[in-house]
């Protein structure tokens, strides 16, 4: 029997409401959830349910009513503004829904943006795109607009420029939500696979049932309580090996 | 849902076999995370992208901060340009330090007699006094007359007055006996065509001085000196060119030469040098105590630099309405821009940009814009004022009309279009930069 990984997400008693005129709206019951290193957890539910206000109270980007949240044992919600800032930017990659971008820039400078935050220059942070988007197989894009791209590929841009400073999380927002069935199932695959490989923790949150084999642990929210929480005995967790041998490889190479 | 099992009894699923990093080098974990921030190389590369992906829009913005500024600087330029001109042309030939000393009226007429000199010689601060005396007369050259203004002078007046005759030929008007120096046009009006040819020639003349043109306290009679033969000729020793008017006809002949034939003729104006310009005020105020009033350059030059005062205020308010126009224009585009990337501050947000990030960005934008402008706007208005001025002096040359520069563009001003640019970024900037810093990243993105 594997040994068990430590716990590296803790949610505990959290709740959220949002203030809508004169009323506060609850939409979060008290959440308890541990997440351990490397687990591909998917949050699903139906709209409406609390699974995205979670994902981004988790995230750091919305404050918890009651309740906290512990990442690698730091209660992230008793920390200031610009250390969450900068705690997202060097340790969590962030996969939305829609993959926003500066739209002035091109695909390569698009990814190299986290870099950027972090305070590296463009051209270090380039340097460090142009790997990721060669293990997302979008090399040829390089020097595109993200816009000229098509919704599938815009997805993986966004998974590499979520990759960019080696993060130990990925937390995902229905990155597969704007995508067709073949786009979704391809870019499920690579985050699958990237995850094993480089034992990254990911949080994702989906609609789509097909793509439940691609987490190894699911989480059900309804009105903003779990009310199932299982590991999935048939993890599939596909994997481009070709492509990550060759990124591994050259990454160990040069970094 | 057969193949889940409750969370805990289960099996890990898919451990992997190995760690590699992925981009850069692991950072292990520590609470007492770097803050750091956005390179300014960064922020500004990003907001030059930014304005190369709206090219009309920042051609526009750029374009009215430049023609702001470039209008301005074209006026300032040619209007300090223009005041230097002047005041140059004015004082070339009178200087700072000299007083010119003559009558009030015609009805209270004093004579520069030797007596008057003396005293003025004496007050404090005058160095010297050299007199002229304007008379009527007539020239004659062979079949040529002419009548002329016969301007005598003392020895060094032309000192004091003009600084356009060469040392030579001043010396040649005191050192040759009964010489002259004449006008182009006289010469013609004398018969020769070309007024060299006339230097070196005799003419006969004759003067119209009457008795109250003779100084009283010279012991001399108040008849005319009785012609004599050998004195009614003059020699010819130089053309000098009247710097106002080419069409002038006057000669200058020493005072002494006058004196020989009509007796002593006093001065009827004068020129004063100060032994320092500093004290030129106390001086004329005594000098005009006497019968006298006074008049010098500097009387000119003030009202020169209050009349380009005058235009320079006009100016400002021009200036002051046309960068309110392109202050707002500025304001306008960064607002929109602020508008159109809301989504782009959301995601930045999102990934760890912190509020000074994105204030620094929209700041710079603003800076980047206002500077570009600026400069533009500097470097056009001085190339413009530049290029009028040799437009004026290719046709100055055409005809025949000495070439000038009147164009200044006083240091003063470039440091104060700096300081102006960089408030007008700042103004422009502040508010929708401290409107995007603030924004909530999720608000952001959720933004439609």
């Amino acid at each position: 029997m594997p040994e068990e990984k430590e716990i590296v997400i803790k949610v505990s008693g959290l709740k959220k409401s949002f203030h809508v005129g004169e009323q506060d709206i609850p939409v979060l019951f008290g959440i308890d959830l541990e997440i351990r290193r490397g687990e591909f957890v998917l949050l699903v539910g139906p709209s409406g349910c609390g699974k995205s206000t979670l994902l981004h109270t988790i995230y750091g980007l919305e404050s918890p009513t009651e309740g906290t949240v512990f990442i690698e044992e730091e209660d992230i919600w008793a920390k200031t503004k610009n250390w969450r800032a900068n705690f997202r930017n060097r340790y969590i990659g962030f996969v939305p829904q829609q993959p926003f971008w500066i739209k002035s820039l091109t695909v390569i400078e698009n990814i190299a943006i986290p870099g950027v935050i972090a305070g590296k220059t463009f051209s270090e942070s380039i340097t460090i795109a142009a790997k990721l988007i060669e293990l997302v197989g979008m090399g040829k894009w390089a020097n595109h607009r993200p816009f000229d791209l098509s919704g599938g590929q815009q997805q993986r841009i966004a998974l590499a420029r979520s990759l960019l400073l080696n993060p130990k999380f990925i937390i995902a927002d229905e990155p597969t939500g704007n995508l067709d069935l073949k786009a979704g199932e391809q870019l499920m695959s690579l985050v699958g696979s990237i995850s094993r490989q480089f034992q990254i923790t990911i949080i994702m949150v989906t609609h789509n049932m097909d793509q439940y084999k691609f987490g190894s642990r699911i989480i059900n929210m309804v009105d903003g309580r779990v009310t199932s929480d299982a590991i999935n005995q048939q993890f599939i967790g596909m994997i481009d090996e070709a492509t990550v041998q060759q990124a591994m490889q050259e990454a160990s190479q040069t970094i | 849902m057969s193949f889940f099992s409750r969370i805990r009894k289960g099996k890990e699923g898919g451990a992997p076999e190995k760690t590699v990093p992925l981009g850069g080098s692991r950072v292990s974990f520590s609470p007492d995370i770097h803050f750091s921030h956005m390179l300014l190389s960064s922020v500004l590369f990003i907001g030059w992208r930014n304005m190369f992906a709206n090219r009309m829009r920042s051609v526009l913005t750029v374009g009215g901060v430049a023609i702001g500024i470039g209008i301005i600087t074209l006026l300032i330029a040619l209007g300090f340009g223009v005041q230097g001109m002047v005041i140059r042309e004015v004082t070339k030939n009178n200087p700072s330090d000299i007083i010119d000393i003559s009558n009030k009226s015609l009805d209270n007429f004093a004579l520069l007699d030797k007596a008057t000199i003396g005293k003025m010689q004496n007050i404090d601060g005058i160095k010297e006094v050299e007199v002229r005396a304007s008379i009527g007369g007539k020239f004659v050259s062979g079949e040529s007359q002419t009548d002329v203004t016969l301007n005598a002078i003392s020895r060094h007046f032309l000192d004091l007055a003009r600084t356009d005759i060469r040392e030579e030929t001043r010396e040649a008007l005191f050192a040759t006996p009964r010489a002259i120096l004449v006008t182009p046009k006289l010469a013609s009006l004398l018969g020769y065509e070309n007024p060299e040819d006339i230097i070196g020639r005799e003419i006969e003349y004759s003067a119209i001085v009457t008795s109250d043109m003779i100084a009283s306290d010279l012991k001399e009679g108040e008849e005319a000196i009785p012609l004599d033969e050998s004195q009614n000729k003059l020699n010819i020793v130089g053309v000098v060119k009247d710097p106002t008017r080419d069409d002038s006809v006057y000669a200058y002949v020493p005072l002494e030469v006058i004196r020989a034939r009509y007796g002593n003729i006093a001065g009827q104006f004068a020129k004063a040098r100060v032994e320092d310009e500093s004290s030129i005020e106390s001086v004329r105020l005594q000098i005009e105590q006497t019968a006298f009033v006074t008049e010098s350059i500097v009387d000119t030059i003030a009202d020169i630099n209050s009349f380009f005062s005058i235009v320079r205020g006009i100016l400002i308010v021009f200036g002051v309405i046309i960068m309110s126009i392109s202050a707002m224009g500025m304001l306008n585009t960064l607002s929109v821009s602020l508008l159109q990337r809301t989504k782009e501050v959301g995601i930045l947000k999102a990934l760890g940009a912190k509020r000074s990030d994105i204030f620094k960005m929209f700041i710079f934008e603003a800076f980047l814009i206002s500077f570009l402008g600026g400069s533009l706007g500097l470097l056009f208005g001085y190339g413009g004022a530049k290029g009028i001025n040799t437009g004026v002096n290719f046709l100055a040359q055409k005809y025949d009309v000495a070439s000038m520069n009147f164009v200044q563009l006083p240091s003063a001003f470039v440091i104060s279009i700096v300081v102006f640019i960089f408030f007008l970024g700042l103004i422009t900037g502040i508010f929708p930069a401290l409107r995007a810093s603030k924004i909530h990243a999720l608000e952001a993105l959720r933004y439609e």
